[in-house]
């Protein structure tokens, strides 16, 4: 509650604020304390509004940060684990050393083949999924809740359920299917690792698609739709001319969310293909050159560094591409 | 250039018991500007968007040209429809816009160029062709949706209240241009309102609907002087028609006490309807104020001071109950509020049987 001064003799003016009563006394000098008073006040409103917010943010520091500051900084060593002590800083040559690291280059390589090939799919396949979604059929609400699943399923089950279930040369779906149609059994994971690993990515990430393109779908004018089926547009003309430009923004927007998460995918890797070569990305390198064996800590400190900054980069220009696609839309 | 019938056309939409457009008989000729009105709900829409195609007609079928369109895709039609929200094509340009339904048709780019540049000159969208239709003023919009209408040159234009959107003041003088347009161009057209106004200002006929139902279709004039039932004399016409509950008593009709004198036709018609409830109603401008203390008395409760005309609000003892007449004065009319006023009826008076039939 506010109290107007000129309202309330001065000599009793109290002023009530969240329940705590104050007797102010320097409110009797008039119009000068009084402007002192609102300030005063505003600060303690401000406090009031980021005191709740401080530990979250000093633990998005603490746990963001200083990792990455760390990182920086072993990535200028030679640390590793068989010559622990003295670390010895050596300024950039362990970039210096990338370029020649033909291990990196093929992790990077995979990488980009990965992340590409499974944003891409699982955005065409959730399109998909969403238009077939998007219209009115009995037990629509249960069909979208199965085809969520996939999603809510863990990296490491969804790895293991595939590698066992679908891939597997004894128990396998796919090779079930093959042995009925007379094809011999395939070990698709030792075979064709990277296309494996993908097609997992593509099964987890279509639902995460699928929901943000429905979204798109379903934010259209219904009237816009009718306009252009009067004008003559069919079916396919109306998706092509009006529907995909206005499902754009919802399209950058399922590709720099995928493609941020898919660059550090490490479970789906480590569960179906192991340590054979072929689907080895960034990430899963970086591990066995540190934790994973190689012990050379030092180095892969470069490496994280360097798909930290990819990414970086990635998500600024999506971001800019989203945000300049939304203003022109608003 | 078109007609249009649409025989004995139903529309229930699923989940749902009563049709929003029961057994819709209408005849629409060549070149006719038809006003399709009505309250919120009585179903104008669903009419409309049945011969546009939009949705399904569970009974009857409806003809254009005599060929009968009842189960062809809106594509097929060769309709154009202006829609209440204007639905523009959101990532397209004015032009883009109004060019849509020539290229959907695989009409040649410069053709069609010189199709939409002929429609931007008669509609003054010249300066906006390259615009997207978000950086654009309501009525603007609006003059963007009639011309992706008119670039096709269709058999019937559909309007679902495309002016509803536009402030009072550009609404009237919209009005005005687009019956303009319709009678230069010459086509059909279907038009949708709730605003009676806008119904009499432009409609060569007027149908006026009532729950799914057509309660009458005529010109303006007729409607306004032989409504069919006790629902149109009130629907048209502002301010609305005096409608009273009157009790017949020795077969003679009493407002405030006061006779009231009818035709010997309508003595006759009215002497033939069983019951005793009968409506009467008379028009605000056939209501007059008398000087000698005859007629109705009453007081002046509300003044609608308009300028040229007033329009007073008189509380009358009617049958045991406060009933309120509106009369229409001349602008500068001397009553006022709290005024003791005595009122003789000047023009026709409509009687309805208790069904709501006129007499
Ligand atoms: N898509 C729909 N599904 C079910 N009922 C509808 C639908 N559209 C309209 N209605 C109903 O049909 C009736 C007529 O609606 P509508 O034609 O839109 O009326 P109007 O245009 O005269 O306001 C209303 O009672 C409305 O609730
Ligand atoms: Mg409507």
């Amino acid at each position: 509650m506010y109290v107007r001064p000129e309202l309330v003799s001065s000599s009793q003016l109290t002023i009530v604020k969240g329940g705590i009563v104050m007797s102010n006394a320097v409110a009797d000098s008039g119009q000068k304390s009084h402007a002192d008073e609102v300030k005063r006040l505003e600060r303690r409103e401000g406090w009031k509004r980021r005191l709740p917010i401080l530990p979250a943010l000093i633990f998005t520091i603490v746990v963001t940060q200083i990792p990455f500051l760390f990182t920086l900084f072993y990535s200028l060593t030679d640390w590793r684990l068989d010559k622990p002590e003295p670390r010895e800083f050596i300024g950039v040559e362990n970039y210096g050393s990338l370029p020649g690291d033909k291990f990196f280059r093929d992790a990077a390589w995979i990488s980009v083949q990965m992340t590409v090939m499974a944003v891409l799919l699982s955005l065409i396949v959730g399109t998909l999924l969403a238009i077939l979604l998007d219209r009115k059929f009995f037990g629509q609400g249960f069909v979208r809740t199965l085809l969520i699943t996939p999603f809510l399923v863990m990296p490491v089950v969804a790895g293991f359920m595939w590698k066992t279930q679908m891939f597997g040369a004894t128990f396998g779906i796919l090779n079930w299917i093959l042995n009925l149609f007379g094809f011999e059994s395939i070990e698709f994971a030792t075979k064709y690792p990277l296309a494996s690993v993908v097609v997992v990515l593509v099964w987890q990430w279509s639902p995460f698609m699928m929901l943000i393109v429905l979204a798109g779908l379903q934010g259209q004018d219904t009237s816009v739709l009718e306009a252009a089926r009067v004008d003559g547009a069919t079916s396919f003309g109306i998706f092509r001319q009006i529907t995909f430009p206005q499902l754009r923004p919802f399209l950058e927007l399922g590709t720099l969310l995928g493609a941020i998460y898919l660059i550090q995918v490490y479970d789906h890797i480590e569960v179906i293909v192991g340590g054979q070569p072929g689907a080895k990305n960034l990430p899963f390198y970086i591990a066995q050159r540190s934790i994973g064996g190689g012990n050379r800590f030092g180095l892969a400190s470069s490496y994280s560094i360097i798909v930290v900054i990819a990414s970086i980069i990635i998500a600024n220009i999506g971001l800019r591409v989203l945000s300049g696609l939304l203003e022109d839309d608003s | 250039m078109a007609e249009v019938r649409y025989e004995a056309a139903s529309r229930i939409y699923p989940g749902s018991e009563i049709p929003a457009v029961n057994k819709l008989d209408l005849d629409i000729s060549n070149g006719e500007l038809l006003v399709l009105v009505g309250p919120s709900g009585s179903g104008k829409s669903t009419a409309l968007r049945m011969l546009a195609g939009l949705e399904t007609v569970n009974e009857g079928s409806i003809h254009i040209n005599d060929v009968d369109v009842t189960l062809k895709p809106p594509q097929d039609r060769d309709i154009a429809m202006v829609f209440q929200n204007y639905a523009l094509y959101p990532s397209m340009t004015v032009g883009e816009n109004m060019g849509f339904a020539l290229k959907q048709a695989k009409v040649p780019k410069e053709e069609r160029a010189a199709q939409v540049r002929e429609a931007a000159r008669i509609l003054d969208l010249e300066p906006y062709l390259d615009r997207k239709p978000k950086n654009l003023s309501g009525g603007q919009r609006q003059r963007v949706a009639m011309g992706r209408a008119i670039v096709r040159s269709p058999q019937v234009f559909l309007m679902d209240e495309p002016l509803s959107n536009l402030d009072a003041k550009l609404r009237v003088q919209t009005r005005t241009e687009l019956a303009d347009l319709q009678a230069r161009l010459g086509t059909t057209m279907v038009y949708v309102t709730h605003d009676q106004v806008e119904a009499m200002t432009m409609g060569h006929r007027v149908a006026v609907l009532k729950d799914g139902i057509l309660q009458q279709v005529a010109s303006p004039r007729e409607l306004y002087r032989r409504p069919k039932n006790r629902f149109v004399a009130g629907f048209i016409g502002s301010p609305a028609m005096n409608l009273l509950d009157v009790d017949r008593t020795d077969g003679q009709f009493r407002i405030a006490g006061t006779t009231i004198e009818l035709t010997d036709e309508m003595k006759a018609a009215a002497s033939a309807v069983e019951g005793t409830t009968f409506g009467v109603g008379v028009r605000p401008e056939h209501l007059k104020f008398t000087s000698d203390g005859s007629g109705m008395a009453g007081e002046v409760v509300v003044v609608e001071a308009l300028g040229s005309e007033s329009f007073l609000h008189v509380k009358v003892q009617h049958e045991g109950r406060d009933e309120l007449l509106v009369v229409h004065e001349a602008g500068d009319t001397d009553f006022g509020r709290g005024d003791n006023v005595t009122i003789a009826v000047t023009g026709p008076v409509h009687v309805f049987a208790p069904d709501g039939d006129s007499v």
